[in-house]
């Protein structure tokens, strides 16, 4: 395709093309308009991945064509924000074709879409994607009389394996060029010729309703005629009328009540799925094979009874590999950076540099980027682990498990998902919290979610909790991130207790098919991740660990080796007392932590920086960072309390960003951050408090 | 009989939905019209539900479930 594409760059162009690929959630959407864009748009086997349209290019055949890709989406009503957003956007001038986006496997469910997609009057090309998955099955897609239903081109492909894409590409620009399709062979199987006139539907669209539907959109279809002449589709928007559709009603007002008193939703609804019935028993093959193997699965994970305890083992798998495998993995990085320090440093020396700037990048540069790069391999081990879990197909099937432990916080198991991101990364968490419906809801996610112990919180557990807690060190870390549930499922609870906030949102959530995790859907996941990373240890902590160093080695009086004497220890001494109360009276680790509102792992780097350990996560490192903790009377208790004032505290600058973007409020993101930053206190002056009665 | 009824492994048939308009379409334009099949594939005590309609599975909460009318289909 490479090849062929590049020949066709060389051509003039013949003009710019923009096709718009929609579909129902899980259809594969996301893969397949990757698969064109080379974009490495996020994909999950949940619903709700495409939360805005994203865009992307591509020249075929002397076009300049533009794909859009619009959220996952069941409907075409104006219920849901997505939907509504979708619907104007293929209604625009700005679409010139459709790809709707059909998964094959559920053939019945996804043609629902594509029959309202029809109605729109746009030219609309149908990729059967998930073909494989209905082969595998032992059914078969009668290629010929599909299209001849619909009245217009099914081109089969496979977004996984990257099959028929330029088959479907070519469909969707031959199709723009042949705006008026021939005839649709179609009758109903019992027609009924009850009309007062005569109809010719038949010959013109693919849904076409019983004799008094048809009547009613006559009507209303030449009402709309003289009252406005040119309007778009006048068909579609009196079935829309029809349906009772505010949107349509409040754009071309005309008085209908003589025609139809009600809405007639419910009709046109159950009209489109018994065509649609229709369409699957002459077009589809053996469907009676049942997809075994999920059902058996989900009979154990989705148990009434080992539903819970199955959850928590994988979560407890994932958090083992992630301290296990990364740690080992971690062996080799820090070698690295020892190697790169140490040939830094006698290069520096060489060139003869002076001691200010050898400090500046040994002590500042490598320790506190060189310190987090060495937790690369636990973060990837992490999100390793999240992504083979989304597109499993098992996230969604959390919603379930937890739903009557959300159900007492008043939420849907729904809620949870975002709450699950969180342990990788709490800002796509809070969009995630979009899926939900109930704005209440979602401001009481928001709240929450930042206490699920993301990825970033990682490098400060396994560091503090493996200096002071031995062969203890894996429940140390653990216990964080029940912590963490449990202050967010707690908080969710007394909201919903004392506020009687509480949706009366049922749960509803799609369970996909269980299928073997894509390799490039996988690798595209974690790549993502590593490099944001990467880009964060780049720029932000880089930033921070410059800054820390310089506050730290110059102080009112100038450049000083003595840190205590620089401007962090001022500004550490002069908020320490705030401190005291919760076991971190000690001005360095007050320094970290507000250095750690830029980034999570930003309080590890700082520490490194602070206490001039160029590779913290090593032996040597840990051993030289354990002896000064240690003069400071810094123990096992103090590192407990730090570990829980980390995880509760406000994650990141980011997260405020995102907080305020998502709730449209600044008072609420500030809010959030006082209430974080509040109950970080509380609990760490709870485990100290008991902690030195015990100890 | 109501869906949360419904045990697991057996077939109902939709006769009606009584819920808020809103939820009543959400759950048709997903196929769960009347006369229509559904599947009981899991069913928590309290009314929560993964059931299978058209081909697809959903799991819904007893909020849902409780609210709709269904009669067994005798296999």
């Amino acid at each position: 395709m490479a090849k062929m594409t590049e020949a066709k760059n060389r051509s003039v162009s013949k003009g710019k093309l923009t096709v718009a690929f929609i579909g129902n959630p899980n259809c594969g959407k996301t893969t397949l308009f990757n698969a064109y864009t080379g974009a490495n748009l996020k994909v999950a086997n949940w619903p709700g991945v495409t939360v805005e349209k994203v865009e992307g290019s591509m020249r075929f055949q002397g076009y300049d064509i533009k794909l859009v890709d619009l959220p996952g989406t069941y409907s075409l009503t104006s219920y849901t924000m997505e939907e509504s957003v979708s619907r104007d956007f293929i209604l625009s001038d700005d679409v010139d074709v459709v790809i709707d986006v059909v998964d094959a496997s559920s053939l019945e469910r996804n043609l629902y879409l594509t029959l309202q997609l029809l109605e729109l009057g746009k030219p609309v090309v149908v990729a059967l994607n998930m073909m494989d998955i209905v082969e595998k099955r032992g059914m078969e897609i009668d290629l010929h009389r599909l299209p001849e239903m619909l009245g217009a081109p099914v081109i089969p492909v496979s977004a996984r394996k990257r099959k028929g894409l330029e088959v479907l590409i070519h469909a969707a620009v031959h199709h723009n060029e042949q705006r008026h399709p021939d005839p649709l062979i179609h009758e109903h199987r019992e027609a009924e010729s009850e009309s007062r006139h005569r109809h010719d539907h038949h010959s013109e669209f693919a849904m076409v309703y019983s004799d008094d539907i048809e009547d009613k959109i006559d009507l209303i279809k030449e009402r709309l005629k003289s009252r406005f002449p040119d309007m778009p589709n006048h068909r579609w928007a009196s079935l829309k009328y029809l349906e009772g559709d505010n949107d349509i009603k409040k754009k071309y007002p005309i008085d209908i009540a003589d025609i139809v008193p009600d809405s007639l939703e419910d009709k046109i609804i159950n009209e489109k799925f018994d065509f649609i019935e229709e369409i699957v028993d002459e077009c589809l093959v053996g469907r009676e094979q049942k997809a075994a193997v999920t059902d058996k699965v989900d009979r154990y994970l989705t148990n009434k009874y080992l539903g819970i305890p199955v959850f928590l083992l994988i979560m407890a798998v994932v958090f083992f590999l992630t301290f296990t495998v990364g740690d080992f993995l971690s062996g080799y990085v820090e070698v690295f950076i020892d190697i790169l320090n140490t040939s830094l440093s006698s290069l520096l020396v060489s060139a003869g540099a002076g001691e200010a700037v050898i400090s500046l990048v040994c002590d500042g540069i490598v320790s506190g980027v060189g310190g987090i790069i060495t937790f690369l391999p636990n973060i990837f081990m992490l999100f390793l682990a999240l992504a083979l879990l989304e597109d499993s197909g098992y996230m969604s099937r959390v919603a379930y498990v937890m739903d009557g432990i959300m159900g007492k916080l008043g939420l849907s198991g729904r809620a949870f998902i975002p709450m699950l991101l969180g342990f990788g990364c709490t800002v796509p968490a809070l969009m995630a919290s979009r899926a939900l419906e109930d704005k209440r809801d979602r401001m009481r996610i928001m709240l929450v979610t930042p206490f699920m112990s993301c990825s970033a919180r990682l490098p400060i557990y396994i560091l503090f909790s493996e200096l002071f807690f031995g062969d203890y060190a894996m429940i140390a870390a653990y216990s964080m991130y029940v912590i963490g549930i449990a202050v967010a499922i707690g908080t969710a609870w007394f909201i919903h207790v004392f506020t009687k906030a509480g949706s009366e949102n049922s749960l509803l959530i799609e369970l996909p098919e269980y299928k073997m995790p894509g390799a490039r859907t996988v690798f595209i996941y974690v790549w993502e991740k590593v490099k944001d990373f990467l880009q964060k240890a780049g720029t932000t902590i880089f930033v921070a660990s410059v800054f820390m160093w310089f506050i730290l080695n110059f102080g009112p009086s100038g450049y000083s080796s003595d840190m205590g004497q620089s401007f962090g220890a001022v500004i550490g001494k002069y908020i320490v007392p705030l401190f005291v109360p919760i076991g971190l009276g000690f001005w360095q680790i007050v320094v970290a932590l507000i250095a750690g509102i830029s980034a999570k792992e930003v309080v590890v780097s700082s520490c490194a920086v602070l206490f001039g350990v160029s590779n913290i996560n090593s032996a040597a490192g840990m051993s030289s960072m354990l002896t000064q903790l240690s003069d400071l009377g810094f123990g096992p208790l103090n590192a407990l309390c730090l570990m829980v004032f980390s995880l509760l505290y406000v994650p990141c600058a980011a997260t405020i960003i995102t907080i305020k973007k998502e709730s449209h409020s600044t008072a609420h993101a500030a809010k959030c951050v006082l209430f974080q930053l509040l109950t970080a206190w509380v609990m760490a002056f709870i485990v100290y408090n008991v902690g030195s009665l015990i100890i | 009989m109501k869906l949360n009824e419904g045990i697991s492994g057996c077939s109902y048939r939709v006769k009606k939905l009584s819920l808020p308009l809103r939820l009543t379409l959400r759950l048709e334009v997903l196929g769960m019209t009347g006369g229509t099949d559904v599947l009981v594939m899991n069913n928590k005590s309290h009314g929560t539900m993964i059931i299978k309609i058209r081909g697809t599975r959903f799991a819904l909460g007893k909020g849902i479930t409780e609210n709709i009318e269904v009669e067994e289909v005798k296999s």
